[in-house]
């Protein structure tokens, strides 16, 4: 066994534990944005290490900027996706206040409210 | 390349600056073309140059103002935080996930933005959005105001340190990306900042 092998070893089963623990708690966490806390981010540092993972069993180094690329990708993507259903969750109202110990855009809300209140009236 | 530059002309920056400003991308867009065949001949480099013009041409994708300057000290510092910070909160996250998920807690806080700049709040909210712990859910663009979901979360403590992170992150991506410009005004809100908080509590205490 080489050096590689062993990385492979450790870095694929690592990666395989983040996704598990991130599916686990996409399953389990009660509430909407602790669940895409959980389906995003976990998933994003295990395609990351199943990558480096697998980047050690290339024949080609040449073949690891796919790699790369993939990679880069998910971390372009993966924020774009969490922040719309952050955002569209909050809009729609789908928050459990229980679950927050603070909520400061409910706050601004309402405030803005009132201005426009005190506008209008 | 040059068709688009009449769609997207603006008054007052020379075409050359322009060109030059697209040119980035397409080298960009070039580079992805070779990476994806796989070899880097003359042929695919001429051809995936061609096609990234053609993109250009047909999208019309407009000139954006990339008025950013790199750090490649500051870049590879950024990158090594983001890393960090993405597996410490993926493993809280992940313990979280095993251990009485029932009770994790998260909250909601209004982080005032000291940088100005388009690009760097772009980037700092997707940078944010990567890390496991928090999650960009608006941005008051006029007052330069993000609020941050975070989690785990479970006490004031935890919220001061949330906040603690949102600012330690724009701090770092100002720092890699942000131009002299961008630089000078981070200090001069942050201070504006200090003294605004310092204020406050001594309100608090009287």
């Amino acid at each position: 066994m080489t050096a590689g092998d062993i990385a492979t070893a450790v870095l694929l089963p690592l990666g395989a534990a983040f996704a598990f623990t991130g599916t686990v708690g996409l399953v389990r966490f009660p509430t909407l944005l602790g669940r895409v806390h959980a389906a995003t981010k976990p998933d994003t540092v295990a395609l990351v290490l199943v990558l480096a993972g697998a980047a050690f069993q290339l024949p080609d180094p040449r073949v690891a900027a796919w790699l790369g690329l993939a990679a880069l990708f998910q971390f372009l993507t993966a924020p774009v996706l969490a922040q719309t259903f952050g955002r569209v969750a909050y809009s729609r109202g789908e928050i459990s206040t229980g679950h927050l110990i603070t909520d400061e855009l409910a706050d601004a809300v309402e405030r803005s409210r009132e201005d426009d209140d005190g506008d209008g009236g | 390349m040059s068709a688009p530059s009449d769609a997207g002309a603006e008054p007052g920056r020379p075409v050359r600056r322009q060109l030059l400003g697209r040119l980035v991308m397409a080298v960009w867009l070039t580079l992805m073309w070779v990476i994806l065949w796989g070899d880097a001949s003359p042929g695919t480099v001429v051809a995936g140059a061609g096609v990234a013009a053609g993109c250009y041409y047909a999208a019309r994708l407009p000139h954006l103002p990339v008025r950013l300057r790199f750090r490649p000290l500051r870049i590879v510092l950024l990158i090594g935080h983001i890393a960090v910070d993405m597996l410490v909160s993926s493993v809280r996250v992940a313990f979280h996930a095993l251990w009485r998920p029932a009770q994790m807690r998260g909250a909601i806080v209004a982080v005032p933005m000291r940088t100005d700049s388009d690009l760097l709040l772009v980037m700092v909210s997707a940078g944010l959005s990567l890390i496991t712990g928090s999650l960009v859910i608006e941005l008051n663009r006029e007052e330069g105001v993000l609020y941050v979901h975070g989690t785990p979360v479970s006490s004031e403590r935890s919220v001061r340190h949330l906040r603690r992170q949102v600012r330690r992150t724009e701090e770092r991506f100002v720092r890699a990306f942000g131009t002299q410009r961008d630089i000078d005004e981070f200090e001069r809100e942050e201070q504006e900042l200090l003294r605004a908080d310092e204020e406050n509590s001594e309100e608090e205490t009287r």
